[in-house]
């Protein structure tokens, strides 16, 4: 099924996906249902998460309780905003499918749709 | 020091002069993949002839450091260099002054090229661990994750393991034929490694500004490396799916009259290659220029550097 590496993807939704805080025994008992893992890797994976800067966590009683530091959606924006960042060039190496267009290049393109569309009503 | 100025004066005739003509020749992208490889082989060659003609530099001082010391001497002083002058302590202690900061300079540009290169590699793969960790997988996509965004998108991220990233937008446009297109168009750069040519010959151009051929391989490169993964992805797709894939991706609504005639523009010399494939002779003809300048380049570099120094030990006879 899914990789280890994985498992940080699927906690993160899980944190996304409750209202409020979580702790460690919550996750692993939503967890356990669906597949066989232990405590301790799930334990691990949300340390993970706190250190790389996923995770805030608050202790209460004898556990912590966790939170996202951001939504998913600010997450999404983040990233859109790095990647469509126009001068991203020099920072990162993304290979778009499209690229950005100038005026000519996406005249070019509306004139082919164009094209085409009329050669399929002919 | 005249094998020095053998090879190196071959190094920058090809660093003037090739890239005009590569750009000719790779211009319409009819075998993108050796157009590539064209562009790689001219950069390698510039690269291997300035070595060889520090080496053979080095090699030149290290047996004639007193004539060395005198010609640069007359050279600069002309019959004031006497050989008092260039024999002293102090213009000794000056030359090797000169060696110690040029061998300082190309040591700083190394270390700058890099750490360039380490700062980008950081960042994209955070970038990819990040678009991993926040994305919806893509159901039968592999690597590929969705993030919700208005605008349509799709590129892919170097990493361990990269990622390929969709956004709702873009899978809201394209149709299941054209989504397969996508992916393996990014897919075919993930596993040409286009990134890793791309930042290299970014980081050459940023090391060498000013020099022709370095200055504007990474534009061609990437332009080429595009047409690569459009050859991969027609292959894998069709070649319909993959032009309305672009078309789709690339386009808003309206379609104002305008003529289709060759702009420049990247996306659209794409769709235009996809569109109109060249005669099959013209493409053959193509493919052995290039073929011939690879070879030749090979050739060349390989002739200049091995036999520079018998050549100037020549010259120096004759005269």
């Amino acid at each position: 099924m899914r990789g280890f590496g994985d498992l940080e993807t699927v906690i993160m939704h899980m944190v996304w996906d409750h209202d409020g805080p979580v702790t460690v025994r919550d996750l692993f008992d939503e967890l356990r249902q669906e597949r066989p893992i232990a405590y301790t890797t799930v334990m691990s994976t949300m340390d993970n998460l706190h250190r790389k800067g996923w995770l805030d966590r608050a202790k209460e009683g004898k556990a912590y309780r966790y939170t996202a530091t951001a939504s998913r959606e600010e997450y999404s924006a983040r990233l859109m905003r790095e990647a469509l960042a126009g001068g991203g060039d020099t920072e990162m190496v993304l290979s778009h499918f499209v690229a950005e267009m100038d005026g000519a290049d996406s005249e070019v393109l509306r004139t082919v749709v164009r094209r085409l569309a009329g050669r399929r009503s002919e | 020091m005249s094998a020095a100025l053998l090879v190196f004066g071959y190094g920058l005739v090809v660093a003037w002069c090739l890239p005009a003509l590569l750009t000719r020749l790779t211009a319409a992208g009819f075998s993108a993949r050796l157009g590539l490889a064209a562009w790689l082989a001219a950069m390698v060659s510039v690269l291997a002839a300035v070595l060889a003609a520090i080496q053979y530099l080095i090699t030149a001082a290290v047996e004639g450091w007193p004539q060395l010391a005198e010609a640069v001497c007359r050279s600069v002083a002309g019959g004031a260099c006497t050989t008092v002058v260039y024999r002293s302590a102090v213009f000794e202690l000056g030359l090797g002054l000169a060696a110690a900061a040029a061998a300082l300079t190309l040591g700083v540009l190394a270390w700058r090229y890099g750490r360039s290169l380490q700062r980008e590699q950081r960042r994209t793969r955070a970038h990819a661990e990040a678009a991993r960790i926040t994305g919806r997988r893509l159901p039968g996509g592999g690597a590929a994750v969705v993030l919700d965004a208005a605008q349509p998108a799709a590129y892919c991220v170097p990493g361990r393991p990269a990622a390929i990233v969709l956004t709702s937008a873009a899978l809201a446009v394209l149709d299941p034929g054209q989504l397969t297109a996508v992916l393996a168009h990014e897919r075919a750069h993930l596993a040409g490694r286009h990134h890793l040519l791309i930042a290299l010959t970014r980081g050459l151009a940023a090391t060498f500004p000013g020099v022709p051929l370095f200055t504007r391989a990474p534009a061609e490169v990437a332009r080429l490396a595009e047409m690569c993964a459009d050859d991969a992805a027609a292959r894998h797709s069709s070649r319909p799916a993959l032009i309305t894939a672009l078309l789709a991706m690339g386009t808003g609504t309206a379609v104002p009259a305008a003529a289709l005639a060759a702009t420049g523009g990247a996306v659209a010399a794409r769709v235009q290659r996809l569109l109109d494939p060249a005669p099959r002779a013209r493409h053959a003809r193509n493919r052995l220029a290039l073929v011939t300048v690879i070879v030749l380049l090979a050739l060349v570099s390989g002739l200049v550097t091995r036999y520079a120094g018998p050549l100037a030990a020549r010259g120096f006879a004759l005269g």
